[in-house]
């Protein structure tokens, strides 16, 4: 068979149990005594870039969250079903909440930078689990500003306030706060919702560079930043999650008329 | 058109009457603090003295005649004293009072060590040996003062105590068998007793002799001068030397004299020690109860009456709070106290009765609310967003308050804690209840053991005030302590909510943009 | 107004890359018609039947490579919304693909022609043959390498190749017109070879189409346009 162009994405039948990153079973959420999930399946391909999009309130952010159980801070939840991450499930009673989120990173819509410098942004979580060894702090800082592709801008002022950086720069820096933590799992909340596009180009580059390391999930309001940056997405309304595919078959070729309408502009 | 015009005119309406109202504000803070300056600044300078002769229907100078000290002018003075004479034989029409008021020149002022004030042209010195000196001769009188003094002290101090211990322990031993040893001991001891009072009377002949304005004589005891000049005839520098004398004495001394002169030291310092004390209670238990409702509680009904009550606490009038400081502190926790710990002492109360520490609590419970509310407010003031980040670290939720809510609410908690003590520092009338008194003769810190006399009564900037104020309005020179006392309070005040904003806006800016 | 387009220095490696890629997919596509094209003249000249015949199996290749690229172009305009000269380069690439397939479509009628022995004995037809062949071949290299680089002077170069063809043409339809005319008994065997001369002339046609694409690539204009006239005749100096 010939091929001109070289495809490493499988369809979404295709992902064997290994290839998954996170795989969402039954899942419910209610908040405030209100479904805002419901039973929704997925399997999020590990090492890919998975997509969430869908009309605002449609439940991306809730479902985001409750990849690492963000949810439970609201008041009143109430959550069934089981999320699958590495063999474990997240929802079991003996899981560490902390611990878990140590191991899945996210970064939320609006940069959240800590009134502290830069550097004891980065270190935050590693303090917390209890590093406190200079040499190895220093050495994550380095490594997590390169990966998050800071490093160069901010060497010399590391000891600045964090608050003092551009909006794109707060927004890599919250990358790299939650990569020095080396999370298997990223979550990302319209990340660059609020940057100028030239920025944003560059933290989809970052982004797509990270899935070497790991597992990606990106909420996104804009239709053509989760074509271009995505490798499978799903497309949520309601609450319900209407499709999922990867990105080339459902920006070209949606399995569902609803998914044609809202990716389309025609959604009533 | 007219509609348009109303409208116009209700905008401007409001604007000035706003403006009105924000200008007669300043202009009224600005005329308080002024007036409060004037008077109390009065107090540091040295006021001239003036010689006032009353004389009846045009006659000869009468014997009324007395030194007045005034900052004000001669001529104002006598209209002064003229109206309160005219005044006093207003029902005797046949008596025409007339007031002439001159500048005394050569008068000295005369302060004593134990308070009265005394003015006079000087007359001599006199000694044990001789009649009378010059005023040349002062210095040389008064180091004889001193030498006598040293030796009294001497005698005193080393000589009788020494016999009185060992009298007192012979005392103890047995009666009969120690008589002669016990004989001799009184002997010396009567010895030095009388050679002490015959120091003593040969310090009090070195005098000073001065005449009054009446023309009569009077004597006071050398040792008993504390300072002595012409008012009238200081220079510049002198001038300027008296007001930080007097500024020194003032934040240094104690007050003499039925508080009508001296220093208000004990007040500063019982208002520091109260305020303090205050603060080591109220302010972690304010943060603590404020992180508790805002970061733990449930929102519940039971934490939405906890919020209603403390907001009804604020408004709770003060005396209340003395009140129950108390009834509460003071008999009920003071008094199980002594009963516990002090029974030997009983019925004399060492806790059970009002002192520092039950002010201190009382004040605590009364600025509770005040720091509760802005460390609440300080709290609400820390973007969720910076709390789902932490959590999103791997934080837990102490780990999360701990680090990233507190140090960002900081500034709320330190603003609070400021405000509580500038309350603290003006409150009046509970503190009349639980411990502040108009005059204390120790201070609740000394040298004796355990150091710090929580259970003491102590003095307080706004009983001081209060008191001066009740007690002494008619006496000029006190009324002037009493306005650089609160002059002082003013000051303190102002400084602490300086303080406040300025800690305030340096913690933003370490968590702000800019 | 020329512009080359830079197709590595996007922000995104990964566009980089799918741009890189679908050009280079229309060269692979252009080599392998070029090796088509060869082949069917040396099955020609050597009158091989069996080389002719893998060529015209070979086409299919040809149209699914061209329903790859053309899928490729779909998907990078839905997936990165190309702009300007990208797009540009994604359209002209997509009509590229098409008019490549049609070529490839022109080479197999040639081999079918060829598979079916039905060469004329003309020799001078042959030879006509054989000269527009070449011709498209030199042609078509001369379009793919200035496809390739961008060049728009070698295009408009390739471009002019195309009246040479044509004049070939119309001398090679002419001879078989006499021809023809000569024996008419054997008028439907002429009649495959006309088809046959006919898709060597539609060769030429396709790459010059090709060549205006490269042209409307880097100056945003139709070539044939008033505004084009005098860039191109400045080129051709
Ligand atoms: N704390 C909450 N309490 C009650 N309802 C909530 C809460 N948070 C979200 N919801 C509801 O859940 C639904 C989904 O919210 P969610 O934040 O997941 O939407 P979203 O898809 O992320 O929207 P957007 O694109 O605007 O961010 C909404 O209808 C919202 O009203
Ligand atoms: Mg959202």
């Amino acid at each position: 068979m010939l091929k001109l162009f070289e495809r490493d994405i499988l369809s979404v039948d295709e992902i064997s149990k290994a290839q998954t990153g996170i795989d969402v079973r039954d899942l419910c959420v209610h908040l405030n005594h209100k479904p805002v999930l419901n039973n929704i399946n997925i399997r999020i391909p590990k090492n890919k870039i998975t997509a969430l999009i869908g009309q605002s309130g449609c439940g991306k952010t809730t479902l985001l969250n409750s990849f690492n159980r963000m949810n439970e801070l609201n008041k009143n939840h109430a959550c069934s079903g089981e999320v699958w991450i590495k063999d474990r499930n997240i929802y079991d009673r003996k899981e560490k909440v902390a611990k878990l989120r140590t191991q899945i990173g996210m970064v939320f819509q609006r940069p959240n930078p800590f009134p502290m410098s830069i550097y004891e942004n980065v270190v935050f979580g590693l303090k917390i689990q209890g590093e406190n060894n200079r040499r190895k702090l220093d050495d994550s800082v380095e490594r997590a500003l390169r990966n998050a592709a800071l490093w160069e801008e901010v060497k010399d002022r590391l000891f600045d306030s964090a608050l003092m950086l551009s909006g794109g720069q707060q927004q890599r820096l919250m990358i790299a706060r939650a990569l020095a933590l080396e999370p298997e799992i990223l979550l990302l909340d319209e990340p660059t919702s609020a940057l100028d596009p030239l920025t944003t180009l560059y933290i989809e580059e970052l982004i797509n560079e990270l899935k070497k390391q790991c597992t990606l999930v990106i909420v996104t309001h804009n239709m053509q930043q989760a074509a271009r940056v995505s490798d499978y997405a799903a497309f949520m309304h309601k609450g319900e999650l209407i499709e999922f595919s990867d990105s080339d078959s459902l920006f070209t070729m949606p399995a569902k008329q609803q998914t044609e309408d809202y990716i389309t502009g025609r959604y009533g | 058109m007219l509609k348009k015009y109303l409208n116009h005119f209700k905008h401007s309406l409001a604007e000035t009457s706003a403006m009105l109202c924000v200008s007669s504000l300043i202009i009224f803070l600005i005329a308080m603090v002024l007036f409060i300056g004037f008077k109390g600044g009065q107090y540091f300078v040295p006021q001239s003295i003036y010689k006032v002769v009353v004389s009846f229907n045009d006659g000869p100078a009468s014997d009324e005649a007395f030194y007045q000290a005034s900052s004000l002018s001669a001529e104002a003075l006598q209209t002064q004293y003229l109206e309160r004479y005219q005044g006093q034989f207003l029902s005797q029409p046949e008596l025409r009072p007339g007031v002439s008021v001159t500048p005394a020149e050569q008068v000295y002022q005369i302060n004593t060590r134990s308070g009265p004030v005394y003015f006079g042209e000087f007359y001599a010195l006199s000694s044990p040996e001789q009649e009378l000196h010059p005023l040349t001769e002062l210095e040389n009188l008064k180091q004889a003062v001193d030498l006598l003094e040293r030796s009294l002290n001497e005698v005193q101090g080393n000589k009788l105590s020494d016999l009185h211990s060992r009298i007192a322990a012979l005392n103890n031993s047995d009666v009969a068998k120690e008589a002669p040893a016990r004989q001799d001991l009184m002997d010396e001891f009567s010895k030095w007793q009388l050679q002490a009072s015959a120091l003593k009377t040969q310090i009090q002949q070195f005098q000073m002799r001065f005449k009054e304005a009446d023309g009569s004589l009077v004597s006071v005891p050398l040792i008993e001068i504390d300072e002595l000049f012409q008012a009238n005839q200081l220079t510049q520098i002198e001038r300027i030397g008296f007001t930080l004398n007097k500024l020194w004495q003032f934040i240094a001394d104690k007050p003499k004299q039925a508080a009508t002169t001296g220093g208000v030291f004990p007040a500063i310092f019982g208002t520091v020690l109260m305020v303090l004390l205050m603060a080591v209670v109220v302010a972690p238990f304010g943060i603590i109860a404020a992180i508790y409702l805002h970061e733990y509680a449930p929102d519940n009904k039971i934490t939405g009456l906890i919020r209603i009550g403390i907001s009804n606490m604020a408004a709770v009038p003060s005396i209340v709070y003395g009140v129950f400081g108390l009834g509460f502190f003071v008999y009920v926790l003071g008094g199980s106290l002594d009963a516990l710990f002090y029974s030997n002492t009983l019925p004399s109360p060492t806790f059970g009765t009002p002192g520092l520490l039950w002010a201190s609590l009382t004040m605590g419970l009364l600025t509770l609310p005040v720091v509760i509310v802005s460390a609440e407010e300080g709290l609400k003031r820390v973007p969720e967003g910076l709390r789902a980040g932490s959590y999103a670290l791997g934080a837990t939720k102490y780990e999360t308050v701990l680090k990233v809510v507190v140090p960002m609410a900081s500034p709320g908690m330190l603003t609070g804690v400021i405000l509580a003590i500038a309350r603290a520092a003006g409150e009046v009338a509970p503190l009349i209840l639980v411990g502040a008194v108009k005059f204390a003769p120790n201070l609740p810190i000394d040298a004796e053991f355990p150091f710090v006399h929580l259970e003491r009564q102590f003095m307080h900037l706004g009983v001081f005030i209060y008191d001066g104020a009740f007690h002494n309005q008619t006496q000029t020179q006190s009324a002037s302590l009493m306005f650089a006392t609160c002059m002082l309070l003013l000051i303190i005040v102002f400084l602490l909510n300086i303080s406040a904003i300025m800690f305030r806006h340096r913690l933003k800016t370490r968590y702000e943009r800019h | 107004m020329r512009r080359q387009i830079q197709l590595n220095t996007h922000i995104s490696a990964k566009f980089n890359q799918e741009l890189e890629g679908l050009k280079h997919s229309v060269l692979t596509m252009g080599g392998v018609l070029e090796q088509q094209l060869v082949n069917t003249l040396v099955a020609l000249q050597e009158k091989a039947p069996s080389l002719a015949e893998r060529v015209a199996l070979n086409d299919s290749k040809v149209d699914l490579m061209e329903s790859q690229v053309e899928q490729e172009c779909m998907r990078i305009i839905a997936k990165r919304n190309p702009t300007a000269g990208d797009l540009r380069l994604v359209m002209t690439v997509s009509k590229t693909a098409t008019d490549l397939e049609r070529i490839g479509d022109e080479i197999a009628r040639v081999a079918r022609l060829v598979t079916l022995n039905k060469i004329p004995d003309s020799d001078l037809v042959f030879s006509g043959m054989l000269d527009i062949g070449n011709r498209n071949v030199s042609m078509m290299r001369a379009t793919f390498d200035a496809f390739a680089r961008q060049d728009d002077k070698a295009a408009i170069l390739a471009h002019q190749q195309d009246h040479d063809i044509d004049r070939v043409y119309k001398k090679v339809l002419e001879q078989t017109a006499a021809e023809i005319q000569a024996n008419p008994k054997e008028i439907s065997q002429w009649l495959d070879v006309l088809w046959a001369i006919r898709a060597f002339e539609r060769i030429g046609d396709r790459c010059k189409n090709i060549c205006e694409y490269v042209i409307y690539l880097t100056y945003g204009r139709d070539m044939n346009s008033a505004s084009m006239k005098k860039t191109v005749k400045k080129l051709l100096k």
